[in-house]
């Protein structure tokens, strides 16, 4: 069965819709929730561009996260005076901008890297950041940075940025399907089955490895301005965290690594495990998380999707 | 002058330490071309084993080196039969997260049981020193490092003239022949990890003396051995003592020139432009695998 093309982006597009009623409805721990849901499937998706579709799992992509978040309350704390909304969209220029130029003076290097190798030089690159963050006076790293509240007046804060995050995770999702269904994403995938195959049938795989990581990275860094304006101050430790690093993997190894919804499937999943039935056992968090990820890759390492194709070919 | 040769003598000394803690990482990522994740995790538990044993029954912590050496030699030989041999043979990212999510659970005992204070291993000879011309090198530092490099040595001849050592070379080098030759690849890979974890549990030991140790530093050993590995070459104990001396004399020369926070930011940067200019490592070659 062939689907229409436009079919998807009106799913998409129609379940962010009824999404967008759930502060509505919803006692307020379930709108936090439902935050946490939709931050991780945004970020999960702007991962998934490059370590789904290209093949290139980054273990490092919270570097990106900070660098939009800081840059973003650092421009803006030049600005005290702007209304709310212009704060926010110069915020995204910002947190845009820094990360595609971090992004770009890395790509070269670092895009040698193949495999296990660009996993971890990628985490590299998250630390140093954070340690850059941190000892370098003007980024008040370890100082802590704070934003000014944008959500208006006479909106709850957490709905508003349930509202915030939603519309971010949306055209993540909405940018990551038109990829997915360009040349360029076609590119990719080529990259990821075979990337000295795919060049030598004349894919450009330097330059789409870089726009995809350029992309990707641009896109977590919007995610990341976000979230430094829904917690409103923030530190390098709150932004740079290795479990984000991890996180972003797990998405999509959950949902099903290289699929358009697998890292959404796979937030919203862990999300709920961990803040909702988890919540009491802070002391076990680790330990589950652990278990879960050697579960995870012994007995299902195509994710649910490929566990429901496992049992489509079998029947 | 005085500084410098001080500096460069901490290096060295700092440099021997982290070449031990990182040829296990290096042996297994050159025989089953894993990356295993868990390596710290593998150096902690021998320092932890060490700490009890020298606390309660009173002997020199050098002196559990062979039992330490016995356990984590068990505990490798079942963790890579029983767990990592399951993924071994699927995507290579797969195995690095198998070995991370191993990680984390123990570290989560870990802290369990040791709390997530931290600990250090003291010897009765904890504050002597002597000097050596301008430089002053203190007695639990110079046996340190003198374990270190016996220990390389011992890996480097096991590998080199014993039998084992000769099969788990020609598996390093083609896998497939080597089966073909009638080597149990199976068996391999689990000697290999146990002899890898046990060299990490006796690096623990060694650490332990010299630095103060918690659940929580086990990422930082992790990624120190891969940097070792990228710096010096896969697979070698000798490419795991260049990496080793190199990344040591990097990181006291930082610490004492640029700051103390440093140290992270120009090793990667080293690492960086080590990739750029020779990818292959110093000495072998780092990269087959992941090309």
């Amino acid at each position: 069965m062939k689907k229409h093309p436009l079919l998807v982006a009106l799913c998409i597009v129609a379940a962010a819709i009824v999404l967008a009623f759930g502060p509505m409805v919803l006692p307020p721990f379930y709108v936090r929730v439902g935050q946490i849901m939709l931050y991780s499937a945004g970020l999960g998706v702007a991962w998934a561009i490059l370590g789904g579709f290209a093949g290139y799992a980054s273990f490092g992509h919270a570097a990106f996260i900070g660098v939009g978040a800081f840059t973003a309350g650092l421009v803006e704390s030049q600005f005290p005076t702007l209304a709310a909304p212009l704060l926010l969209l110069l915020g995204f220029a910002a947190g845009a901008a820094s990360c595609a130029v971090v992004s770009l003076l890395i790509a070269y290097p670092i895009l040698r890297l193949r495999g296990t190798f660009f996993a971890i030089a990628m985490l590299g690159v998250s630390h140093v950041c954070s340690e850059v963050t941190n000892n370098v006076d003007i980024f008040q790293g370890s100082l802590g940075l704070n934003f000014p509240q944008i959500a208006p007046a006479g909106m709850d804060p957490a709905s508003f940025f349930y509202e915030v995050y939603l519309a971010g995770a949306t055209i993540v999702l909405l940018i990551a399907w038109q990829i997915r269904r360009s040349r360029f994403g076609a590119g990719l995938l080529s990259i990821r089955e075979d990337e000295d195959t795919a060049r030598m049938l004349g894919v450009p795989t330097e330059r789409y490895k870089r726009t995809a990581f350029v992309i990707s990275a641009v896109l977590t860094g919007m995610m990341g301005v976000i979230y430094a304006h829904s917690l409103g101050y923030i530190t390098t430790e709150s932004v740079y965290r290795d479990d984000t690093n991890l996180n972003l993997i797990v998405y999509s190894l959950l949902g099903g690594m290289g699929t358009l919804f697998g890292p959404v499937i796979g937030a919203g999943l862990l999300v709920f495990v961990t803040q909702v039935i988890l919540a009491r056992l802070l002391d076990f968090h680790l330990f589950a998380t652990g278990l879960l990820l050697v579960l995870l890759i012994l007995v299902a390492p195509g994710g649910l999707s490929g566990l429901l194709k496992r049992r489509k070919t079998a029947a | 002058m005085n500084l410098v040769a001080q500096t460069l003598a901490d290096g060295l000394v700092l440099g021997g330490i982290y070449a031990l803690a990182a040829v296990g990482f290096s042996l297994i990522f050159g025989v089953l071309h894993v990356i295993n994740l868990s390596h710290g995790i593998l150096v902690l538990m021998g320092a932890y084993i060490a700490l009890i044993v020298s606390t309660e029954l009173h002997v020199d912590p050098m002196m559990t080196i062979p039992l330490v050496m016995a356990v984590l030699f068990v505990f490798g030989y079942g963790y890579q039969r029983f767990l990592i041999q399951r993924a071994v043979d699927r995507a290579s990212v797969n195995s690095m997260l198998l070995t991370f999510g191993v990680a984390l659970m123990l570290q989560n005992v870990m802290i369990w049981v040791f709390s997530p204070d931290m600990k250090n291993i003291t010897p009765s000879y904890a504050f002597k020193s002597f000097t050596l011309g301008p430089v002053t090198l203190d007695a639990v530092r110079m046996s340190a490092l003198a374990a270190s490099l016996v220990l390389l040595s011992c890996l480097a001849v096991f590998l080199k003239f014993s039998s084992l050592g000769r099969v788990i070379r020609a598996t390093a080098q083609q896998t497939m022949a080597a089966q073909l030759c009638g080597v149990n690849v199976r068996h391999v890979y689990a000697m290999t990890f146990a002899v890898s974890a046990a060299f990490s549990g006796a690096a623990g030991i060694v650490i332990g003396i010299i630095l103060p140790f918690s659940p929580n530093d086990e990422a930082g050993w992790t990624m120190n051995a891969f940097v070792v590995v990228v710096l010096g070459g896969v697979g070698s104990p000798a490419g795991a003592l260049i990496g080793g001396l190199l990344l040591g004399i990097v990181n006291t020369l930082t610490a004492q020139y640029i700051g103390p926070s440093f140290p992270n930011v120009t090793m990667f940067l080293l690492l960086v432009l080590l990739l750029l200019v020779r990818p292959n490592g110093l000495l072998g070659n780092a990269f087959s695998a992941s090309r």
